[in-house]
């Protein structure tokens, strides 16, 4: 039920419709206005249904009369005041005066009536009571003691006084008046204090204007009430119409159209422009046509119907533009746009915020994104030194201008805050990555360490059976010569796997630092002495010579012996491998300012296209081709022992020569 | 003289029969266990000259199989494991076994030390005690000075006069490092000058005739950078 409702007061027909009819409603109303004043019925009429309570209508006839009245005998008094030159001008100003306090044009008029009429009269009238306006709508006696005008001779008190509503007595400064004259309205400042005057409208005027005032009221009530009707169901569509606009039937979502991204202020100024224009036109078509009131007609004139016409299609445009840009704003208002929507608050709202926001970055890192933590540090900090120079510099300008001294500081504030904000962030994230890549490192130590404790197991255990029955097999007596030959081939490369494996270990666990180094204070001379010693069988068999060139003195340092052996033993070993035959191995020590520096040069035997770096890569084998002994880690083994022991290792290819340096403090 | 009985004790019992098969071969006669309970049962059932025993393995390992077998005897145990550091070596040897084979290992080297280990347990058990001054003896070496024998568990070993001087030096100082100009000087009896390399080839060879493994010395060790000894057992 209520969507069902909810989908008929949104559709955009409904809308449209409802948008039709209000703009027809207030036009119609805007004629029916423009109509009743175009036919010049009192609009007092309408709530008022006598014509002689009426304010704007009788009363100010009164008014008139009064003024009229007494201006009778206050010319009369001027022409005394030329005539004996006895009189102030005072009285001269107190007539203009009145002038001005009534409609001026019509005093004019009255004002010069009398004094023709009294040229006239002047011959038949006797001086003292002069008859004058026999014609007009009220009866009146004005006398100043001199001089006495009426518009009948025989006038009494009473015959003014029976009038009782429209009767007014002004006897030597006092008043006494009907029930339906309100002195309040009448200027009696004007009037002298040796003035009598009585004044009252006729029976026949009276039931005259009431006669008209009813006609009036029978045209314009209904039309009032018409008008009325009209407003009222304007405003509640215009009411219905800004609680329906932007929503539509299948949703809750605020919808916008072109309409709304025009800026508010160009919306309003066009409202107000249109609201303007409309008045000007109304008020210059009403001017042009208007006839004045309590002077009803019957028809229109032409031109007023012309009037008429326009003023109706100006409204129904103004109408329509302004209901649109209306309906447009209300719009704007429910989305809470019409803030952000003005040109003024975007303007400014870039202005000062691109300044923030560009001063800003310099110190919250986005500037510096692209950079590295430390380095966008280094940047920020650059960017506040600047600016502290900066407001330094402006302090100094604002020195001569003492009230701005207070800015440089609140700056420098908001700078340090910001400046230490963001670096604490920095600061933050340094070190959460600093833990986080430590505790990284220790884990993957950690599983180095594990894997290769587990895997030397898992690897060694089945090479024993294999070594082990590659024996047994190799011990039964009804084997063919292949399968013997096979057998052997079988041993030595178990027995190389062994040594890889034992090499592999050895080198994973001196990386890995899982290893155990015994430093003591040893001779490495001797230790070079011993190992040449040991190996005396292999550099034999080599068919190469080597080559020692050792100090006499022992050459002391502290390191592991058995690390140390193993890592001359590998080098020597490699030499004696790959050396071309019939050349010598040079084999040196040197103590030079407290470091012992030992040498091993050998001439390769083949091109070595490799580099230094490539040949400690593990696994490297300097000439795969040439052979297949060894496990290709004795230099990587060599290297990762001389320094858990506390030694460099270095190799430098030079062409053909390949040599090693080891040093130690 | 019965054969010797050989308890085996690996959870892999591949390497256990490969074990099985080479001594067998050998002459003696083997019982396989696969798990340290195991190999202690096998103890009381059968008389059991020497045990071969892994480290790692289910319900009991090698290492406190050794301690509850030390509790009643006194028969050799060799270790045998894949745990090649220095430290499970002493820690293997502390705990009372006789010798330690890290796998992979030699077979021929295995039966080296068995017989070895079996030698010393059988034949030569009190001979130390029967010794006099005139006899310098560690582990297996026994150095007669009188008689000018040399024997390694037993077993006679020919050795030069030079090599006899040597051992007679290292053995009468057992553990104490000497360096190769000081045993020039006493042996040769010569001043030192540039040494090393002799005596370096001196004790290679008495290595080779006495070492089971001269690759691993058990009793003459290089003292790297430093000089020569021989261990004290």
């Amino acid at each position: 039920m209520d969507t069902k409702l909810k989908s008929i007061s949104r559709h955009s027909l409904t809308k449209l419709l409802a948008f039709i009819l209000a703009v027809v409603f207030i036009t119609a109303a805007v004629v029916q206005g423009a109509y009743v004043l175009f036919m010049g019925y009192n609009p007092e009429s309408i709530i008022v249904s006598e014509y002689k309570s009426s304010r704007t209508a009788f009363k100010y006839e009164m008014n008139n009369a009064f003024h009229e009245t007494l201006g009778l005998i206050q010319w009369q008094g001027d022409e005394d005041v030329e005539v004996n030159t006895s009189a102030t001008p005072f009285k001269d100003s107190v007539a203009n005066q009145v002038g001005d306090g009534v409609l001026e044009e019509e005093t004019e008029v009255e004002a010069q009536e009398p004094s023709e009429v009294i040229a006239e009269e002047e011959v038949n009238v006797p001086q003292g009571i002069q008859i004058v306006n026999e014609d007009k709508d009220y009866i009146f006696y004005v006398s100043d003691g001199v001089n006495t005008f009426t518009n009948k001779e025989s006038y009494t008190r009473e015959d003014f006084a029976k009038h009782e509503d429209t009767f007014l007595a002004f006897e030597k400064g006092n008043v006494s008046y009907g029930k339906k004259v309100d002195p309040s309205i009448i200027s009696w400042y004007s009037a002298e204090d040796d003035v009598t005057l009585y004044l009252a409208f006729t029976d026949d005027f009276m039931n005259e204007q009431q006669k008209g005032w009813e006609a009036g009221r029978d045209v314009l009530v209904p039309m009032v009430k018409l008008f009325v009707a009209f407003i009222i169901l304007a405003i509640i569509l215009i009411i219905y119409l800004t609680i329906v606009t932007g929503r539509l039937p299948y949703d809750d979502e605020l919808h916008f159209n072109w309409v709304d991204k025009i800026w508010t202020e160009f919306m309003v100024g066009a409202f107000i422009l249109t609201i303007i224009g409309w008045f000007y036109g109304v008020y210059t078509l009403g001017v042009y046509s208007f006839r004045s009131l309590n002077t009803p007609i019957n028809n229109l004139t032409s031109t007023q119907s012309n009037a008429i016409y326009l003023i109706g299609v100006i409204t129904a445009v103004a109408v329509l533009l302004c209901g649109v840009i209306y309906l447009a704003l209300i719009r704007k208002i429910k989305g809470k746009r019409f803030i952000k929507d003005c040109l003024t608050y975007k303007f400014f709202y870039r202005i000062f915020h691109g300044v923030l926001d560009f001063l800003k970055s310099f110190f919250d890192g986005r500037r510096f994104e692209k950079f590295p933590l430390t380095k966008s540090l280094h940047k920020r900090q650059i960017a506040f030194i600047v600016a502290s120079f900066i407001l330094v510099f402006l302090t100094f300008i604002f020195i001569a201008v003492p009230p701005l001294m207070i800015f440089p500081p609140i700056l420098e504030i908001v700078i340090i805050l910001w400046y230490v904000k963001y670096n604490n962030k920095t600061y933050e994230e340094i070190n959460k990555g600093f833990d986080e890549s430590l505790e990284e490192q220790m884990k993957s130590e950690r599983m180095k360490i594990n894997l290769v404790t587990n895997v030397s197991h898992d690897l060694k255990t089945p090479l024993t059976s294999i070594i082990s029955y590659v024996d047994l097999l190799s011990k039964e007596d009804d084997l063919s010569e292949t399968a013997r030959d096979y057998v052997n081939i079988l041993r030595e490369k178990s027995n190389r796997l062994k040594n890889i494996v034992a090499d592999l270990f050895d080198l994973a666990k001196s990386t890995s630092g899982d290893i155990n180094v015994d430093f003591e204070d040893l001779d490495l001379k001797k230790l070079i002495e011993q190992t040449l010693g040991d190996m005396e069988d292999d550099i034999e068999k080599s068919g190469l010579t080597i080559k020692t060139n050792l100090p006499n003195e022992p050459v002391m340092i502290k390191s592991d012996g058995k690390k140390l052996y193993r890592v001359f033993q590998n080098i020597i070993d490699n030499a004696l491998k790959y050396s071309l035959k019939g050349t010598r191995i040079f084999v040196e020590l040197e103590d030079k300012d407290g470091k012992a520096i030992a040498t091993v040069k050998n001439t390769a035997g083949y091109e070595m296209d490799f580099t230094a770096e490539e040949i400690l890569q593990r696994f490297n084998r300097g000439d795969e081709s040439r052979t297949t002994e060894g496990s290709g880690l004795g230099l990587s083994i060599a290297e990762s022992f001389t320094e858990v022991s506390g030694g460099s290792f270095k190799v430098d290819i030079d062409g053909d020569m390949f040599k090693v340096i080891i040093e130690f403090q | 003289m019965d054969k010797a009985r050989i308890l085996v004790v690996d959870d892999d019992k591949e390497i256990a029969n490969a074990i099985d098969k080479l001594l067998t071969m050998e002459g003696y006669e083997v019982v396989k266990a696969y798990n340290g309970l195991e190999a202690l049962d096998a103890l009381v059932v059968n008389n059991i000259q020497l045990i071969l025993l892994d480290v790692m393995m289910p319900k009991l390992d090698g290492l406190s199989t050794t301690m509850k077998i030390r509790e009643k005897k006194n028969i050799p145990i060799i270790i045998l494991s894949a745990k090649s550091e220095d430290s499970d070596k002493i820690l293997g040897l502390s705990m009372g076994a006789d010798d330690y084979v890290t796998k992979p290992f030699n077979p021929q080297e295995l039966v080296a030390r068995v017989k070895s280990q079996l030698r010393r347990y059988m034949y030569l058990g009190d001979m130390g005690n029967a010794s006099t001054s005139s006899l310098l003896q560690t582990g297996g070496l026994c150095l007669n000075r009188e008689s000018k024998e040399f024997t390694v568990d037993g077993e006679g070993v020919r050795l030069t006069p030079t090599e006899f001087k040597m051992m007679e030096l290292l053995m009468s100082n057992l553990g104490m490092v000497f360096s190769a100009e000081q045993i020039y000087e006493k042996v040769w009896e010569e001043e030192a000058y540039s040494v090393e390399n002799t005596v370096m080839v001196h004790i290679r060879r008495i290595r080779e005739k006495i070492e089971i493994n001269p690759k691993e010395p058990k009793y003459l060790k290089v003292v790297w950078g430093i000089g020569y000894k021989i261990e004290k057992y």
